[in-house]
């Protein structure tokens, strides 16, 4: 078995948006952490993102906690706010994975899977479109106001 | 009678393709077929757009490759202009192509393909995969992702984006290196070498057991193309096309990639999306030649920095012919070529590491158009990349043709699974790692399917054996 070399620290709180911004309500994650970012909170990073790719797993394992955010076709139609815990799963595409499959291998690979918790906000139009459905905008400010919250609660301020 | 096996999808590669083995009465392979299933459609719905938007569009053509496509289209854009672009513009989208080639590669070797000759083309399925590789060897498994992260860095700190830069640009580039992010990059050049360098010689160690591999995956004579400077250097964004021969005789060079229709002719298949580009002077299919780390390798006499330059030699010494002077023909050692232009890139960035021109702020050409036909050519890291434009005198495009490299590779990869499929297929009793292999063949050259079709979710491997009649004989899916 080979030594897992931690890699050092670097945020509180990292909130990584993904999601297609040219695929309608898709983009919604990534329009939540820009919100999030301009907020300049005291350590907290965001990273925007087209979609889980493998390498995220190094930032991933330098946090202390982790807040994806992602649009969801098939969940309630409200802010869903769940805990996650790393996938014991060994499927992983080319290029995209699932952010239980990027803590497995943020804890695998690079000695550190953080807290983490998956942010949802409903989504009903994934057509090409850089414009949300009014289901997302109604929900947009919501998700914005749960991580600032959590980020507060949590943070070391 | 005669029976069909379809291993539908292909998996482990960038998009959605499918393999047919064709058996005939006796149960021996007679034919393959690699085949793309689905369809993009980017050449048409471009028709009418201005030539400026192209480089955003089309790099959306594809997640891996969208660095490849946006110069390709600013490098169209530029002909259209006539315009030569200021020099510090040529080396910063040079270092962007650099900083793709490492990402691209570090997921092609790390990611897709060495589970299999790693880990062994025998291991199950389940674990035949990167997760696998972290079980077997965390370190290698870590290092090709940083690799891999180090490449999208330099993408990053040059278009704000890892994927799907806004920055090149017909004419130019819209913003140079800062000073912060040229030493950001330069940090991880010891990691980088480190890491290049271990690959390379855990490479040829497991050289020694693949034998087999070596010379039935994809090893034919056929013809090799990339670009090379003026003499005869290594390229990957400007000089002029090359075609050499297996016996590593050059038989064209310095070719104006503006003119690549005469002497590209493009085929197409009814059984695939993917066209089929072959030499024209040897005509449909004897002019078949291969694009990529490979070919580049082949077509090139030297790679223009030291610690790439000495890998090459070994390279070539594996060529066939006398003296070991032919052409490197096994498929198999597309992996070994990647991994030498993955350190041929870290000497490139580094080199550039030092060049204040890359800070300067002169860099775009204006202009309106010049010229109706404009054709961009540069190296993706599958192969080289045609992208040509006709427009009007508002610059709206009339007609576009795309060359990508995978269809350049189209010929080979039919020839490789056929190759492969001859060695290990025999009769309706197919075990998985079998069909792995006839897989890996078509893994060997990275083909990025997405440049010509899209797939989302998972990719379950289905086969079928079908007989002459259409009838299903036997289907087996692995999820």
């Amino acid at each position: 078995m080979n030594e897992i070399k931690q890699s050092p620290r670097q945020d509180d709180v990292l909130v990584i948006g993904y999601g297609n911004t040219l695929r309608g309500d898709d983009g919604v994650g990534p329009r939540v952490a820009e919100a999030v970012g301009r907020m300049r909170l005291p350590h907290v990073r965001t990273l925007i993102c087209p979609l889980l790719t493998p390498e995220l797993a190094d930032p991933i394992s330098r946090a202390d906690r982790v807040v994806f955010v992602d649009a969801a076709v098939d969940a309630p139609k409200d802010v869903q706010w769940r805990e996650l815990k790393p996938n014991d799963t060994s499927q992983i595409m080319a290029h995209a994975a699932d952010p239980r499959t990027m803590l497995a291998l943020a804890r695998d690979v690079f000695g550190h899977a953080p807290e983490a918790w998956w942010l949802t906000i409903p989504a009903t139009d994934l057509g090409f479109s850089e414009e949300f459905s009014p289901t997302v905008w109604e929900h947009l400010d919501v998700a914005v106001r749960k991580i600032q919250d959590f980020c507060v609660k949590t943070g070391r301020n | 009678m005669s029976k069909r096996i379809v291993i539908d999808p292909v998996t482990r590669i960038e998009g959605h393709g499918k393999i047919s083995i064709f058996l005939d009465e006796a149960g021996n392979v007679s034919d393959a077929e690699f085949h793309v299933v689905e369809f993009r459609g980017f050449e048409k719905f471009c028709e009418g757009r201005p030539y400026t938007e192209m480089p955003g569009i089309t790099q959306r053509i594809c997640g891996i490759c969208p660095v490849s496509h946006t110069l390709a289209s600013a490098k169209a854009g530029d002909a259209l202009m006539a315009v030569n672009i200021p020099p510090a513009a040529d080396k910063l989208r040079r270092l962007l192509n650099l900083g793709q080639f490492i990402q691209s590669h570090a997921l092609s070797f790390f990611h897709l393909s060495a589970p299999d000759f790693l880990l062994g083309w025998d291991t199950p399925q389940p674990q035949r995969n990167v997760f696998g590789l972290i079980a077997s060897n965390k370190d290698l498994a870590r290092a090709g992702i940083r690799l891999r992260q180090f490449g999208q860095e330099i993408i990053e700190t040059l278009g704000e984006k890892k994927i799907h830069p806004a920055w090149a640009v017909p004419g130019g580039v819209r913003s140079a290196l800062t000073a912060a992010g040229r030493d950001k990059i330069r940090a991880w050049l010891p990691e980088a070498y480190a890491t290049t360098e271990t690959a390379l010689a855990l490479f040829k160690k497991t050289l020694e057991k693949h034998h087999r591999e070596l010379q039935i995956f994809g090893n034919f004579p056929s013809l090799f193309m990339g670009l090379v400077a003026e003499d005869g250097t290594w390229e990957h964004h400007g000089g002029k096309l090359r075609f050499s021969d297996s016996s590593g005789s050059v038989i064209a060079d310095q070719l104006d990639a503006q003119k690549y229709f005469e002497f590209i002719g493009e085929s197409v298949q009814p059984s695939s999306y993917l066209k089929a580009p072959y030499y024209k002077p040897l005509g449909f299919p004897d002019g078949m030649y291969r694009v990529g780390p490979l070919a580049r390798l082949n077509v090139c006499e030297q790679m223009g920095v030291p610690k790439a330059d000495a890998e090459l030699k070994k390279f070539k010494n594996m060529g066939h012919g006398k003296a070991g002077h032919g052409a490197v023909t096994s498929s198999f050692l597309y992996h070994y070529a990647r991994l030498i232009e993955i350190l041929a890139c870290v000497e490139y960035v580094e080199r550039y590491m030092d060049d204040p021109e890359l800070l300067g702020d002169d860099l775009r050409a204006d202009a309106g158009i010049n010229q109706l036909r404009g054709v961009g050519v540069s190296e993706a890291p599958r192969g080289t990349l045609f992208h040509d434009y006709t427009v009007d005198h508002d610059g709206l495009l009339q007609k576009v043709n795309l060359i990508v490299a995978t269809g350049q590779n189209n010929l080979a990869m039919n020839r490789t699974v056929a190759q492969i499929a001859r060695h290990y297929i025999r009769g309706n009793e197919i075990p998985e790692p079998m069909l792995n292999r006839v897989e890996h063949g078509i893994r060997c050259y990275d083909p990025c399917l997405s440049c010509s079709t899209h797939a989302v979710g998972q990719m379950p491997l289905q086969v079928q054996l079908i007989g002459q009649g259409g009838a299903v004989l036997r289907s087996i899916v692995r999820g």
